[in-house]
């Protein structure tokens, strides 16, 4: 399973469904070390009624999550059942907004792990623009 | 031995940012965690990467950590006896 679409094998690899899944492709898998994937942002994302009503804006902390996801697949077995949590959150920096109809690009890659702790860091993009870069800690109960 | 016990205060402090702190503080045998240094489980994976990267030392499972994480003093004899010489 080098890629994966919505329906198929990211269901099947991660637990989050709609309105919460937030990874619509995966470009590039090597479990372990890198993952590429896509989120495509649209005009329909629960958020767009609010954040803001009259000029949709992504909130910074869902690029977060998006990052945690796309970290999902850097597991070589599915994740459906297990449990996962955000541990830590370091050196995020928001570095442009984005909107309904951009296609964004999540990277992250494995620094290391011990005592089902993974460390990775991330980058979110939109057409070579890095939006944010984050180190995030995940817990795999 | 000395000089490898102050490189290995000096990675603590600086890896886990343990601000203000002197490696001069740091008692050679108190517990990194819990009591003494009260590192957590998101500091132990910071101490792995650390060692890792500062001294070439592999901490390859929780039981390895748990020997090597008892003391600065224990840490610093499990990196003598398996850094690259």
């Amino acid at each position: 399973m080098a890629e994966g679409r919505i329906g198929d094998d990211i269901q099947a690899q991660l637990p989050h469904r709609y309105p919460f899944l937030m990874v619509d492709r995966v470009l590039a898998r090597e479990p372990g070390r890198r993952v590429v994937a896509e989120k495509l942002l649209t005009s329909g994302e629960p958020w767009c009624q609010g954040h803001f009503q009259d000029r949709p804006l992504l909130p910074g902390v869902l690029m977060l999550e998006m990052l945690a996801q796309a970290g999902g697949f850097l597991e070589a077995e599915s994740l459906r059942g297990a449990a996962v949590f955000l541990a830590a959150v370091q050196d995020a920096r928001f570095r442009g907004p984005a909107f309904p109809g951009d296609r964004l690009q999540l990277e992250v890659r494995a620094e290391g792990s011990f005592a089902g702790l993974l460390k990775v860091k991330g980058t979110v993009a939109c057409e070579g623009r890095e939006l944010c870069t984050a180190t995030l800690l995940v817990k795999r109960a | 031995m000395t000089d490898l016990k102050q490189r290995i205060k000096a990675m603590l402090i600086e890896r886990l940012k343990l601000e203000g702190m002197t490696p001069d503080q740091i008692l050679d045998d108190a517990p990194l965690f819990g009591e003494g240094l009260g590192l957590d489980s998101i500091d132990a994976l910071e101490l792995v990467l650390g060692l890792e990267q500062t001294f070439g030392v592999k901490i390859e499972d929780e039981a390895a950590g748990m020997k090597a994480f008892r003391s600065v003093q224990a840490l610093t004899d499990f990196v003598a006896d398996h850094a690259k010489a």
